[in-house]
C-alpha cells in the first residue's frame, strides 16, 4: 500500500461497500460518493462550481479551490452536507507555485480530484505571443499536472482514487483562433494515459478526461462578449448548448466505482458536436 | 441524496440479449436503479431465471407496469416484431444481444459474415428502426449498442466481429443526428475482455485459466465485470447523460498492447 498513511483504511472502507453495493441505509446505487473526498479546482464557477455541487449531493466530501475567494465561498456554502461532512474552500492561484503548494499541502489525502480551472483567450496564429502561450499553457496544462505530481509526491491520492481533468471539444477538432488553448487542453490526454499507466496496476488509481463541448458558462459568456461571438456554433451541437450539469454528472460517472474499470479514457460531453468532425 | 440523476426510476427500458452476461446483469441493474424492464433473449428458460433475478432485485413499483420477458429470436422478423408490440413505450433501449465470432479472414465465408453481421449489426439496426416506426420510444430516450475494443483495436482472428462493431459506432453517429429533434440520444459502449462463462468457451480448463491470466495481466485495472458494463448503461441511459449523444465510451481496464 503506497497510498500514505490513511489511504489504506480509506480504501478498504470503499472496497467493502462497493462489494456490498450499498451504503447502509442507502438505496443501491453505484454512483454514490459517500464516504469519498473529492478535490474540485476551478470551484468558483462555471463547471467547476456545479461539479463541486454535484459531488456533495452525491454524498462526497468536497475541497473546492478557486482564485476568487468571494465566490469559493458562494459555492461552499451552496454544497450540501455541510454540518455532517465539513467541506472545505482553499482559495488559492495555482498559476503561482505557493498557490499550488498550498492546495496540495492542505488538501489531506483525497479519493477523487477533478480539474475544472482553465481559461480561455481566442487568438488567431498571427496574434500569439510567448506571453499569451505561457500564461495559457500555464493555467490548463502546467497547474493540473504538478497538482497531480504533488499530490502523488506527497501520498496524497489515496489507492483506488480516480482523477478526472476537463479539457475540451477543440482539443480534438481544432477551431478557428482556438489554437494554444486546443494544444493546452489537448496535451493533457497523452499526459494522462501514461499517469495511468503508472498508477494503475498497483495502486489502482484512475485517470480520465471529459471533453466538455459549448457548455453555458460565465466562460461561454465572457467569449461571447468579445469581438468574435461564438453564439453560431452552439447550433452545431445536435442537442444545442450544454449546462455545466452535465459536466458534473459525468464528472460523478468517472469518480464513482461505476467506472472502476474506465481509465485513460476521455468522454465526449458534448451533445453531439463532435459526430460531424472526423476524429 | 434526494434527487439521484442517475435513477431510473419511472423509465421503462428494453434490455436484448438478457438471457446471460452483460445483458443479463444491465437488467438486473436497470430494475435496481428504479426501472421497469422489458428482457428479450432466444432461450426461454434463461430468460425466465433473469426474471427471477428482476423480481428479487426490484419488484417493481406499484400501480406501475411489472416487468416483463419476451422470447424473440431478433434475426427473425415476425419475433422481433412481436417484441416490438408487447414492449409499448420505453424510454430506452440496450442492445446487448450478440455473438463472438472467431475466424481469421482466411478461413471466413458467406455464411460466417452473414451470422455475425447479421446477429451484432442487422438484428440491433433493425430493431432500432422498427422502435422508431413504432414510436414506442418516448422524446429524450437512449438507445445503447453494445461496441467493443475490438472495433478501435486490431486483435488477431476477430476481423468480422471487429467490423460488425465498427458498424454500430459509424451508425450511432447518423442515428444521434436524426434522432436530436426528439432528445432521442445514441450512444455505444466499447468494452475490453468482460469475465463471463463463455469468455473460454471451447479452451479445456487448464488452457482456459492460463490464457484468462495472461489477459488479466495486460490490463491494469484486470478484467471487466457485467457489473461494469451495466453501470455504464445506466448512466447513458438516465438523465445524467442527456447532453451525451453519438459518442462510444471506452472501458477497457487501461490495457495498452
Amino acid at each position: 500500500m503506497s497510498g500514505g498513511p490513511f489511504a489504506a483504511d480509506h480504501n478498504d472502507e470503499r472496497r467493502a461497500r462497493a462489494a456490498n453495493g450499498t451504503v447502509s441505509g442507502e438505496p443501491f446505487n453505484p454512483f454514490s460518493l459517500a464516504g469519498r473526498t473529492v478535490l474540485v479546482t476551478g470551484a468558483s464557477s462555471g463547471i467547476g462550481r456545479q461539479t463541486a455541487i454535484t459531488c456533495a449531493a452525491m454524498g462526497a466530501t468536497v475541497v473546492a479551490t478557486g482564485r476568487d475567494a468571494a465566490r469559493l465561498a458562494e459555492t461552499c456554502a451552496a454544497l450540501e452536507g455541510q454540518d455532517q461532512r465539513g467541506h472545505r474552500g482553499i482559495a488559492a492561484d495555482m498559476a503561482e507555485s505557493d498557490g499550488l503548494a498550498r492546495v496540495a499541502e492542505e488538501a489531506g489525502v483525497i479519493d477523487g480530484l477533478v480539474n475544472c480551472a482553465g481559461i480561455t483567450v481566442m487568438a488567431p496564429f498571427r496574434m500569439t505571443s510567448e506571453k499569451y502561450i505561457r500564461r495559457i499553457h500555464g493555467i490548463n496544462f502546467d497547474a493540473p499536472i504538478l497538482l497531480t505530481q504533488k499530490l502523488l509526491a506527497g501520498k496524497r491520492i489515496a489507492n483506488g482514487a480516480s482523477l478526472v481533468y476537463v479539457t475540451s471539444t477543440t482539443a480534438h477538432i481544432g477551431t478557428f483562433a482556438t489554437g494554444i488553448y486546443a494544444a493546452s487542453k489537448g496535451a493533457l490526454i497523452p499526459a494522462l494515459r501514461a499517469l495511468a499507466l503508472e498508477v494503475g496496476a498497483k495502486q489502482k488509481i484512475r485517470a480520465n478526461c471529459i471533453s466538455p463541448g459549448y457548455v453555458q458558462t460565465p466562460m461561454l459568456d465572457a467569449l461571447n462578449a468579445g469581438t468574435a461571438s461564438i453564439e453560431a456554433n452552439y447550433d452545431l451541437a445536435p442537442l444545442g448548448l450544454g449546462q455545466p450539469e452535465d459536466v458534473a454528472n459525468a464528472a460523478v460517472f468517472l469518480l464513482s466505482d461505476a467506472s472502476r474499470w474506465i481509465t485513460r479514457s476521455t468522454l465526449m460531453v458534448d451533445g453531439g458536436l463532435t459526430v460531424h468532425v472526423s476524429l | 441524496m434526494a434527487g439521484n440523476p442517475f435513477s431510473l426510476a419511472g423509465k421503462t427500458i428494453l434490455v436484448t440479449g438478457a438471457s446471460s452476461g452483460l445483458g443479463r446483469q444491465t437488467a438486473v441493474s436497470c430494475a435496481r436503479m428504479g426501472a421497469t424492464v422489458v428482457l428479450s433473449a432466444r432461450d426461454e428458460q434463461r430468460l425466465s431465471q433473469t426474471m427471477d433475478m428482476l423480481r428479487q432485485a426490484h419488484p417493481g413499483v406499484a400501480g406501475e407496469a411489472p416487468h416483463k420477458s419476451v422470447r424473440a429470436d431478433l434475426n427473425v422478423a415476425e419475433d422481433m416484431h412481436a417484441l416490438v408490440e408487447q414492449a409499448g413505450k420505453i424510454d430506452g433501449v440496450f442492445h446487448g444481444a450478440g455473438i463472438r465470432g472467431l475466424a481469421p479472414i482466411k478461413m471466413i465465408s458467406r455464411k460466417f459474415l452473414d451470422e455475425v453481421m447479421g446477429t451484432n449489426f442487422h438484428a440491433p439496426m433493425l430493431l432500432t428502426q422498427r422502435l422508431l416506426m413504432k414510436n414506442a420510444l418516448r422524446d429524450g430516450g437512449s438507445i445503447v449498442f453494445m461496441a467493443s475494443t475490438a472495433a478501435h483495436r486490431g486483435v488477431h482472428g476477430v476481423g468480422i466481429y471487429s467490423a460488425s462493431k465498427a458498424a454500430l459506432i459509424a451508425a450511432v453517429r447518423c442515428l444521434a443526428l436524426e434522432q436530436a429533434k426528439r432528445r432521442i440520444r445514441a450512444n455505444c459502449l466499447s468494452a475490453d475482455l468482460v469475465e463471463t462463462p463463455l469468455l473460454t468457451y471451447g479452451l479445456t480448463e487448464e488452457e482456459g485459466k492460463a490464457w484468462l491470466q495472461e489477459q488479466r495481466d495486460k490490463h491494469p485495472l484486470g478484467l471487466g465485470t457485467p457489473d461494469d458494463v451495466a453501470n455504464a448503461a445506466i448512466y447513458l441511459l438516465s438523465g445524467a447523460s442527456r447532453w451525451v449523444t453519438g459518442t462510444t465510451i471506452l472501458m477497457d481496464g487501461g490495457i495498452t498492447f
